[in-house]
């Protein structure tokens, strides 16, 4: 058995709270600290679970968790037993040199199936409970490196403490800082200045150990004058009630064009709680298409710090949320500087029992003149059951700028799906045909041909069966 | 082909009365003209003959080539060859008009029992009667009404109407807004589509239209029911004289 499952604990007592099993955990896995020479990254740990331990999982009280539940989802989960620990026992290693051993599999591993994306241009990489599995389809450009943290450990030490964890704001989320504590091993991709990657890397986060609390974290260093398209998925699997804390950070240097596309389809007792952090530098360009069509409980936090002058940030999301799923997509663009440019984009489509909710925040700080700041959040409503709750927040305090939001929430237009059954379309088709048409607006924007086709096919499936 | 016997028609939130005992036949291959003051019930006439919600018949009986036409949902209606011109047609941004189209006609087709047609053959009718209403074929990969000239939209019914090839069509107001040449263009398409089995409502507020396109019967709408029946010459004289003279006859009647 490897020893992410030995390590493992039956969490059945219910007398301690949730953060004690994690502050425990902690210290089982750290150990105190004796001799005062750690590493920067462990006392980066230990500075993590002191946050986390100081604010603890949001409470009814929390106002930016107002409308999504975790703790209670959490808790329940611990109680049935979740695994704490599952992860840290997948090999992984530099992919740029060889192929790699084949990481050991635990019975309670869980695959998905192959999906179209695996197909598609690009360099892809597999990972098992967000670590690294296998060797790396093909040959890395030169200079491009993507391999595991603890590869990076031994051979860019530098890299490592120059930014992992720095463009995470602990105190800002719980999740995160918990994640940032137990921060063991992760994913790095490091694109060196002036190189333009042609092919999109392709995460495929397709293997988990079941019912697991999984706390993977992925590190993305595009230096100056870079190109780099990230394309994360996170398939169905049949892996149980799983609990995937995961952190991403995000460096684009100066003139960086970085996009990212995350596809999210877990399955219906997943709690997912996905941490993005984006650090700009001048010039430089970001764009998220983050993308939820599976999941139990799904919380974006996509926080973005454009952080010089001329920056450009595209935030664009989609959702679909059926039967009792719950999807917040919670974002936060702080603009510090002059010059930027942001747009953000988000689109759900909400049905049966299920709830959506959506919260941007735009802060303009009082250098920041000459912002350019638009958010939009549309969401069809098909189902008197569901619910959705939009809260668009504007915080100025430049004087110069230009900034604007808009949040519309609606069931599907009445006289469009007449003007559609007026000419033969059978209500079923008609009531499908415009809610692609409300996801074309998203998905249209994402690059590539095979990333916008699968998800065409998916949506297809998940709303031809949506009344 | 289509018969309505005493039609009473309320709006469904306020119960308000807005057909009131209308009687209307029409035969196969007629063609007839409905004209009538704004407000009198024009539109709400064409809405429920297509089966638009937010209407309640309280009375009276719609047949349709024999059938329960009231008993139809809307698509129902449409695939057994009843179509309406929009007075305003939606925009419909996201739906391309290829594919609307391809729905469309194929749902209809399914229905009739006629095969479906192959993606080249659907191309090539639309080509044809895009062409029929000087329609750019270029719109074809374009969301449906999205960004067309008025003009353009009004055209876009008759060409879907083309596409369709319905038994019985409803055209409300499709000639207003319309410039002289854009109303011949439009006239010009209907009459290439009148035929012996094909029949034809012509929803208008001006006479206009009844040069380019002749009605086999002219009706006169007014407060919900049709007050008055002639030939072509009746719209003539609606255009020279106004509504009032009939306001006055009809009260002088009642
Ligand atoms: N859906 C509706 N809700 C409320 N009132 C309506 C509705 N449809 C029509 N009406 C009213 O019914 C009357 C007739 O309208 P309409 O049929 O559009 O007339 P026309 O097409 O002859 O100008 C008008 O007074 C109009 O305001
Ligand atoms: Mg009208």
């Amino acid at each position: 058995m490897p020893s992410g499952v030995e390590m493992s604990m039956e969490l059945k007592e219910q007398s301690r709270s949730g953060e004690d099993v994690f502050i425990e955990r902690f210290e089982d896995l750290i150990g105190p600290n004796t001799n005062g020479s750690e590493s920067e990254w462990t006392l980066n740990r230990r500075n993590a679970i002191q946050v986390f331990a100081q604010n603890g999982f949001p409470n009814k009280k929390s106002e930016s968790y107002k409308y999504t539940p975790v703790t209670k989802w959490l808790q329940s989960q611990l109680k049935n037993g979740m695994h704490t620990a599952a992860g840290s026992s997948v090999q992984s290693g530099n992919l740029k040199n060889e192929a790699l051993p084949t990481p050991l599999l635990d019975e309670s591993e869980v695959r998905g199936e192959p999906s179209s994306l695996e197909n598609m241009k690009g360099l892809h990489v597999h990972a098992t409970n967000g670590l690294i599995r296998g060797s790396l389809s093909e040959a890395l450009p030169t200079g491009l490196i993507i391999c595991s943290f603890k590869q990076a450990l031994v051979d860019h030490p530098k890299l490592l403490s120059e930014y992992l964890t720095k463009a995470v704001v602990l105190e800002r989320d719980p999740f995160a800082a918990l994640a940032s504590a137990f921060a063991e091993d992760g994913i790095l991709i490091f694109v060196p200045a002036g190189l333009e990657v042609e092919k999109a890397i392709v995460i495929h986060h397709d293997a988990l150990f079941s019912n697991s609390l999984i706390q993977a974290r992925l590190l993305v260093v595009a230096e100056e004058g870079t190109k780099v398209n990230v394309i994360e998925h996170f398939p169905f699997l049949d892996a149980g009630s799983s609990f995937e804390n995961r952190v991403a950070e995000v460096f684009a240097g100066k003139g960086a064009r970085v996009d990212h596309v995350l596809v999210m389809e877990r399955n219906d007792q997943t709690l997912f709680v996905n941490s993005l952090f984006v650090h700009q530098d001048a010039n430089s360009f970001f764009r998220t298409n983050t993308v939820t069509l599976g999941g139990g409980l799904v919380r974006h936090n996509l926080n973005f710090l454009p952080d010089a002058e001329e920056c450009e940030t595209h935030l664009h999301g989609l959702y679909v949320a059926k039967g009792t799923a719950h999807v917040d997509n919670h974002t936060l663009v702080d603009h510090a500087k002059p010059n930027c440019f942001s747009n953000e984009i988000f689109k759900g489509i909400v049905t049966n029992q299920a709830v959506g909710v959506f919260n941007g925040k735009v802060l303009v700080r009082q250098d920041a003149q000459k912002t350019n700041a638009y958010q939009s959040s549309k969401c069809i409503v098909l189902d008197r059951g569901a619910r959705t709750y939009a809260k668009p927040e504007l915080e100025i305090y430049a004087d110069d700028v230009k900034c604007s939001h808009g949040a519309t929430t609606g069931e599907l237009d009445e006289d469009a799906l007449f003007y559609l059954r007026a000419r033969g379309i059978h209500p079923d088709a008609a009531k499908l045909m415009l809610l692609e048409a409300f996801a074309k607006d998203i998905i249209g924007l994402i690059d590539f041909d095979e990333v916008r086709n699968y998800l065409y096919q998916r949506l297809h499936g998940l709303l031809t069966v949506t009344k | 082909m289509l018969e309505i016997k005493n039609l009473h028609v309320s709006i469904e939130e306020d119960g308000t009365e807005i057909l009131k005992g209308l009687n209307l036949k029409v035969g196969s291959g007629e063609v007839h003209a409905i004209m009538g003051p704004n407000g009198s019930g024009k539109s709400t006439l064409a809405s429920v003959l297509a089966g638009k919600d937010g209407y309640e018949v309280t009375n009276g009986t719609v047949a349709f080539c024999g059938d329960d036409l009231l008993e139809l949902a809307a698509d129902e209606r449409a695939r057994e060859g009843l179509f309406l011109a929009f007075q305003y047609p939606i925009e419909l941004p996201g739906v391309s008009m290829s594919n609307f189209l391809k729905q469309a006609v194929q749902s209809v087709r399914e229905h009739q029992g006629k095969e479906a047609l192959t993606s080249g053959a659907l191309l090539q009718m639309m080509k044809e009667k895009a062409a029929l209403v000087h329609l750019d074929p270029a719109l074809k990969s374009r969301s449906v009404n999205e960004g067309f000239s008025g003009g353009e939209k009004k055209r876009n019914e008759i060409f879907q109407l083309a596409m369709l090839e319905p038994k019985f069509a409803i055209l409300d107001e499709t000639d207003s807004g319309l410039d002289i040449d854009a109303l011949r263009i439009v006239a010009d398409g209907v009459n290439h589509l009148r035929s012996p089995e094909r029949s034809f409502l012509l929803i208008t507020h001006y006479q206009r239209l009844l040069d380019y396109i002749v009605p086999d019967f002219v009706h006169v709408l007014m407060n919900g029911r049709i007050v008055m029946t002639g030939g072509k010459e009746l719209a003539l004289e609606l255009e020279e004289k106004g509504y009032d003279w009939i306001k006055d006859e009809t009260t002088q009647l009642a």
